[in-house]
């Protein structure tokens, strides 16, 4: 089978130079598609709904995420001694007794959230539509900024509307339309970029994962979610999903441009930078919303990918 | 110059808020003192509008409580117990005025068939005033340790409103406005917010009254501490322990008859719940009509009645029913009407209902209250998980969960006391029959009665 993300692709990938116009990253009819949608884009019962429910498993796949890789005892950068008095330990306390695995688990809990209370990440929404997640993002207390990016004027008009109604984005949330490629990364580096039911809409997935990458401060995160090119994703998300159910807006969708989750990890692979921290499926149960499951190489799927050396 | 000042001021009053409650009942105060409590959710800004005096009564009650128990007493479910205990407010109770008990006898006053519910800790009696008190209390710790929340009481909602960004304005008597992402109605069975929503509620009145009182037990032998409920043609009577030998009253009855026994003297009127705890249905009917014309025989008439019904009780019968009453406490007595009602929807586009706002129910269970804290725990659960998502706490994406998972439980609830309210308020003889079998059995096969509690209790 071919790889979508490999050289070998039957879509022969440009390279970066050759995009002359930097915003060719998403094909006409695409774009097309999208703006039919920016009317309704913030009904959560209108046609976005199924998108809208899917945001929450964003956020929670997020913040799990960085807060499980807090570390939560830093000896190299510890700065006074009384902090070093208060040993957390940051190990599986299964092994423990239950109420001391229960207070250990507190304490563990209480350092986490007194991490990100300290932070402020900066953060870069590629893809970003209607604003669906970057305004989720923005409103966290632990997010200073986040920029939404995106192709379609018309969605990010409706994104910009939209972030007008509520005052506490006023200062943290910005849109712009640009394409990723024309971002300086000399200018611009971000603590957390993502990627969200994106790159399947995308006709050079590997030139946008390029150019997404030079942007992630060391320490920093790729988030990334998109769909496996498999007969379920086909039957989930197309066959029930548009024409079924039709709970996706008809058109949304195209198989042969879909990602299977170990092409992207190869492609981390190749890159020393970069480590793969997190994967996880997930399927959409009409009765009750999205669900996690255990198997990342099944239909739709998300992704952390840690920036680990400098 | 000074008018244009005030002119200007009044114009710009207009503050951000993230979540305003209205009503400053039980529900609303556990809404604003759970929200503060939370990790999550402590740094939104939260106002509370209550429209009658409120925080000078609920302090004083705080430093210097009466001697006596207040009138407004409620039963609170193990579930409640927990939760207030979870955020914090339960340290503030004061104990020596609540009475915790593990025995509830409830018997058809018809056929005096009947049935003793049995759990630790099944119930506990308390003022809502005491239970406001502490809930303020919490509150006010809680702003001492920065995380402070603004109650204006005395301080009415003149009108709500919609600002251009869709976020509800609240208008209050003193001028100023708040704009707000959620607005929670707290504000009991007339609910302006409800109404300012659309939201329509269904139901009816029941005809009846329910008279509450504050008694004191004449200690002549002993009785376990128990909840004793019987129940009459014109409704249900029961008498619920509290501290010092003391119970509290919830007669629900006619609304001709309930107005004969608010005139009467408080003398008369404890003969009259000694005669309703034990005399036979026909009996009553008797003495209602001396209590009616006032007559000066009725504590004689009374008293003969009772020492007959005493005098043919075997020894061991006696702790089938209660002490009797042996007063009083002055001024005790008041009145509400009965109805049940329910809400079509609990959450609407930056609106939530919680209590009876969103629904009441007869008090023959004593569930009133304890849903509206259920409600108040569901919604908390709700605001949390949507702020730690980043969302809009006030989009119907983040408030649908606390209407899914409260609405069907709820008229649940409401369901089964309307049904137990209809099936004992009659004594048609198929009826009583198939209710007194009922009770009988329920009480021997131990597995259903086991069920009952739980659900009464529901732990």
């Amino acid at each position: 089978m071919f790889s979508r993300l490999s050289v070998k692709s039957i879509r022969p990938l440009v390279s970066f130079r050759s995009l002359s116009s930097g915003l060719t990253s998403i094909s006409p009819v695409e774009q097309s598609h999208f703006n039919q949608l920016a009317s309704s884009w913030w009904d959560v019962n209108g046609p976005q709904r199924i998108l809208h429910k899917m945001n929450l498993l964003r956020m929670d796949f997020i913040t799990n995420t960085i807060k499980s890789h807090l570390v939560l005892n830093d000896y190299n950068n510890m700065v006074n001694v009384a902090e070093e008095e208060i040993y957390i330990p940051g190990f599986d306390v299964g092994l423990l007794d239950d109420a001391i695995a229960d207070s250990v688990l507190q304490d563990q809990e209480t350092r986490r959230q007194e991490l990100l209370r300290g932070m402020r990440l900066k953060c870069l929404d590629i893809g970003c539509g209607g604003g669906i997640f970057s305004e989720s993002m923005a409103r966290l207390p632990y997010v200073g900024s986040v920029k939404g990016i995106d192709l379609s004027e018309e969605v990010l008009a409706v994104a910009k509307n939209h972030a007008a109604l509520d005052p506490i984005l006023e200062k943290k949330l910005s849109y712009d339309l640009q394409a990723v490629e024309q971002i300086d990364e000399s200018l611009e580096q971000y603590d957390v970029v993502s990627m969200f039911e994106m790159l399947e809409h995308v006709d050079y997935p590997a030139e946008v994962l390029k150019s997404a990458i030079r942007l992630v401060k060391p320490g920093g995160w790729v988030f990334l979610s998109t769909i496996n090119r498999d007969f379920i994703s086909w039957f989930t998300t197309i066959a029930m999903g548009e024409y079924v159910l039709k709970i996706v807006p008809k058109g949304t969708h195209t198989h042969s441009k879909y990602i299977n989750e170990k092409e992207i990890e190869e492609w981390f692979d190749k890159n020393p930078e970069f480590e793969v921290k997190e994967s996880k499926g997930c399927v959409y149960l009409p009765a009750y919303g999205w669900k996690f499951t255990e198997n990342e190489h099944v239909g739709n799927y998300f992704m952390a990918i840690k920036r680990v050396t400098k | 110059m000074f008018r244009a000042i005030r002119h200007l001021s009044t114009v710009s009053a207009m503050r951000l808020a993230d979540v305003v409650i209205i009503g400053g009942g039980p529900a609303g105060l556990t809404l604003a003192s759970a929200l503060k409590a939370s990790r999550s959710t402590s740094q939104l800004k939260v106002e509370l509008i209550e429209g009658g005096k409120l925080l000078e009564g609920l302090r004083e009650f705080g430093n210097s409580p009466p001697e006596d128990i207040t009138n407004r007493v409620v039963s609170l479910t193990p579930a409640t117990v927990n939760y207030l205990e979870k955020i914090g407010v339960w340290d503030f109770i004061r104990y020596e005025r609540i009475e915790e008990y593990d025995n509830i006898l409830a018997y058809d006053g018809v056929t005096n068939s009947r049935i003793e519910f049995e759990h630790v800790g099944i119930a506990t009696m308390c003022e809502n005033l005491n239970l406001q008190s502490a809930l303020l209390a919490k509150i006010e710790d809680l702003g001492e340790s920065g995380c402070p929340l603004d109650i204006h009481d005395s301080t009415k909602v003149v009108g709500i409103d919609s600002a251009g960004n869709g976020w509800p304005v609240v208008e209050l008597d003193n001028g100023e406005r708040i704009q707000t992402r959620l607005l929670v109605g707290a504000d009991g069975f007339n609910s302006p917010v409800r109404k300012f929503a659309g939201i329509e509620s269904r139901g009816w009145s029941y005809n009846r009254w329910g008279i509450v009182a504050t008694l004191n037990f004449k200690v002549d032998s002993f009785r376990q501490i128990t909840g004793w409920q019987r129940f009459l043609p014109s409704g249900p009577i029961a008498l619920l322990p509290l501290p010092n030998d003391m119970a509290s009253l919830v007669w629900s009855t006619t609304p001709e008859l309930a107005n004969v026994l608010l005139k009467l003297s408080e003398e008369k009127f404890a003969a009259m719940i000694n005669a309703a705890m034990k005399l036979d249905p026909e009996e009553m009917k008797y003495l209602y009509k001396l209590a009616e014309e006032d007559d000066n025989s009725l504590v004689d008439s009374i008293s003969w009645r009772l020492s007959l019904f005493n005098n043919k009780l075997q020894p061991e019968q006696h702790e089938l029913y209660p002490l009797e009453i042996e007063s009083l406490v002055p001024g005790s007595r008041a009145k509400f009407p009965l109805k049940m009602s329910h809400a079509d929807t609990y959450v609407g586009p930056r609106i939530a209902l919680v209590g009876d706002a969103a629904h009441t129910t007869h008090p023959l269970a004593g569930q009133g209250l304890n849903m509206g804290q259920a409600d108040v725990q569901s919604l908390v659960n709700c605001i949390e998980t949507a702020t730690e998502r980043g969302l809009d706490i006030g989009s119907t994406l983040a408030l649908e969960p606390y209407f899914s998972e409260r609405w069907p439980i709820n008229n649940a609830m409401l369901g089964v006391v309307d049904k137990l309210h209809k099936l004992f308020s009659t004594d048609f003889t198929p009826v009583v029959m198939a209710r007194s079998f009922g009770l009988d059995v329920l009480n021997t096969v131990p597995f259903v009665k086991d069920f009952l509690v739980d659900r009464m209790s529901s732990k």
